[in-house]
């Protein structure tokens, strides 16, 4: 697992782009990643690398949404391939998450 | 045993070496004991106390060599180094001194600095091995603390969780976990009015951590449908629990069942699971039941969503769920378990008698379950409409005295109370106070629901049952329902009950009274051979139970009695 975070001035959002399995082991990363910036920021988790994501990954999104403010959040989902928003729709987080 | 000086024991058959070599050592500060020859030296080691050998290669009786295998063997595992003195310098010996486990050489004749220098080599090892055991110790001992505690809480954990009917018949579960405890739950219960509750659930992660926040799942599970609240009252209140006790990245997806015998039907609220199956014997596909909601634990009351689906079964029809282990397993080939493997199941081109082994087949030959990372469930139920219809409840059966009892109440529920609260659990727990009874709660519980979804379906809501013949007929009638009571403004049900018992039996009699309109009392068809229909079931049933049923003329109220012995 990779990961990088980039603060895009154009969107206003930090982007994070995470590579290869997106799991419990991506924990601490994925925490440094988000908290090194303000909470009242926007976020958008490029997945366009990530190859799959596990029960744990769906609880760091919850972290994230969280840390976010919640409703009041905005977190992007962008580039999931198949198999990986397939699982994100059965657990229904495209209700709490902007799939793009 | 200090370290700073040694307990030291020395084995040479040569008398001048031997007091040199003792002198010496003696003067750095050691403890230092003295043998004759390699037999001397191996009754006089003590694996307790003595800290270094060192021990001549050429001796009468047993030599270096041999003594050295012989003390390690005494040794039991713990480090005590062996140093031979040799006066010879030929590798191969030496070779072989470290061969059969010397850990270093003392050249004869002795040089006084070379040895104190080795000894502190020595005693650097030594006091690092000491630092190591003692690590080595503690984590074992830590370790099998932690095992005994996981052990305690698994007692815990199974006495809660499988307090359950899972070995009913029509039931079919297997399992595949990496841990003593695992993050999957499969609870199942008989509800007091025959029929059955079930739940798969998957908690994040996996371990003990996931299995704690199946404990109050459980607890809710089963207290819940043993006091008779429904499906659509256990849901919520197991989500609202879980959201207040676990942490936010821990949630549990879930998928519950209630299997509703009087009906027929088959009640599905899926949170986060795959596609559960329902295999109809009339359709060659199966038919999926898709997760409408979000997991349980996430949300907060307010934005908790119960959208369920629902379909009537015919007896041996079945139904299949799993936990996302399944959904999101790898092969031995890196592909999708479920992509490549499932479709054939999906597409109905699997013998229904035979899923569940054909599923285990699977995962074993495909190497799922080498490759797998998240713990693997399975759930399948041949549907029948006596599933939990012979279930004595099998607690309290101790001998409690039957005291007599005489009371009655009356309970009334106009539109809004109606709309929003389930009144049969709070009534029923009214009647079991009467100790005789208790034995009889599922009867009990069964003509109250019979009678009150009577009432509340054709006399408040006016529904009309002919709707329930075809299959389509029952979805249609149930989303009626909900619309209906949801805009309901006026009308009430009244409930009264009396009792009066003694030591030998008693009676029961419970009326109930709608501001429906009634209806045509004497086409009321008893007995249950009248009724092949998919509906209009009920009050033959409850005509089984009781001793007597009288409705009034309008057909607006509806008494029946019920008799029962110690």
């Amino acid at each position: 697992m990779i990961m990088q975070t980039q603060y895009d001035e154009k969107k206003h959002a930090l982007v994070i782009q995470i590579e290869g399995r997106f799991d419990f082991s991506c924990h601490k990363a994925f925490k440094d990643a988000y908290s090194s910036v303000e909470s009242n920021c926007k976020f958008e988790l490029d997945m366009t690398k990530v190859t799959y994501v596990d029960s744990s990954a769906l609880g760091m999104l919850l972290l994230l949404r969280d840390y976010a403010g919640g409703d009041q959040g905005e977190i992007v989902l962008s580039h999931c391939n198949d198999a990986v928003e397939k699982i994100l729709r059965i657990a229904n987080f495209d209700r709490l998450f902007s799939l793009h | 045993m200090s370290l700073v000086s040694l307990n030291i024991l020395i084995a040479d058959d040569n008398p001048s070496d031997r007091l040199l070599l003792k002198a010496m050592l003696s003067g750095l500060g050691h403890n230092v004991e003295v043998a004759e020859d390699g037999l001397e030296a191996i009754e006089k080691f003590d694996p307790d106390s003595t800290q270094l050998v060192c021990l001549d290669v050429v001796m009468p009786e047993c030599d270096g060599l041999e003594a050295a295998i012989k003390i390690q063997e005494m040794s039991r595992g713990r480090f005590i180094p062996i140093v031979f003195l040799s006066g010879l310098s030929d590798t191969s010996s030496l070779v072989n001194c470290l061969k059969v486990g010397g850990s270093d050489f003392i050249s004869k004749p002795f040089n006084l600095v070379l040895i104190a220098a080795k000894l502190d080599a020595i005693i650097r090892i030594l006091s690092l091995q000491k630092t190591l055991e003692s690590q080595r110790d503690k984590l074992s001992s830590y370790n099998e603390q932690l095992i005994h505690e996981q052990e305690v809480a698994k007692v815990v954990y199974e006495n809660i969780t499988h307090s359950n009917c899972l070995s009913d018949p029509c039931l079919n579960t297997f399992y595949y976990g990496h841990h003593l405890f695992n993050g999957d739950v499969i609870l199942a219960a008989y509800k007091p009015n025959g029929g059955m509750h079930l739940l798969i659930g998957d908690f994040t992660g996996h371990g003990l951590s996931a299995a704690i926040g199946a404990l109050p799942l459980a607890d809710i599970f089963f207290e819940w449908t043993r006091k008779g609240f429904l499906m659509r009252q256990i849901v919520p209140e197991i989500n609202r629990r879980l959201k207040a006790i676990l942490p936010a990245d821990m949630f549990c997806s879930a998928l519950f069942v209630d299997i509703n015998i009087t009906d027929k039907t088959l009640e599905v609220w899926n949170g986060g699971l795959p596609d559960a199956l329902f295999f109809s014997q009339r359709q060659k596909k199966p038919q999926p039941l898709v997760s409408h909601n979000l997991p349980l634990g996430i949300v907060a009351e307010s934005e908790f969503t119960y959208s369920t689906e629902i379909v009537s079964f015919e007896n041996g029809d079945s139904f299949l769920a799993w936990s996302d282990g399944i959904y999101e397993a790898i092969d031995s080939k890196g592909l999708m378990f479920s992509e490549y493997q499932l479709n054939s199941l999906i597409e109905g081109r699997v013998e229904v008698g035979d899923i569940m082994p054909w599923l285990r087949r699977k995962l074993e030959t495909e190497g799922v379950l080498d490759s797998s990372h998240d713990d693997i469930s399975c759930l399948k139920i041949e549907l029948h409409d006596a599933i939990g219809v012979e279930q004595e409840s099998s607690q309290d059966k101790a001998a409690e005295l039957d005291m007599p009892s005489d009371f009655s109440f009356e309970y009334t529920l106009n539109a809004d109370s109606l709309k929003n609260t389930d009144p049969l659990p709070y009534i029923l727990q009214i009647i079991m106070t009467v100790s005789g009874l208790k034995r009889y709660s599922g009867q009990v519980f069964m003509m109250l629901s019979e009678l009150y979804s009577n009432a509340l379906e054709h006399g408040v809501l006016q529904l009309n049952s002919e709707l329930k013949a075809t299959n389509d007929g029952f979805v249609l009638y149930y989303m009626e329902r909900e619309t209906r009571l949801s805009t309901l403004e006026t009308g009430f049900i009244r409930i009264k009950v009396s009792i009066s018992s003694n030591e030998v039996g008693g009676l029961l009699s419970i009326e109930l009274e709608d501001s429906g309109d009634g209806f045509d009392t004497s086409k009321v068809g008893l007995k249950l051979e009248d009724s092949d229909e998919l509906y209009n079931r009920g009050l033959p049933l409850l005509g089984q139970l009781c001793q007597s049923i009288t409705f009034s003329d309008k057909g607006n109220q509806v008494g029946v009695q019920y008799q029962w012995d110690k």
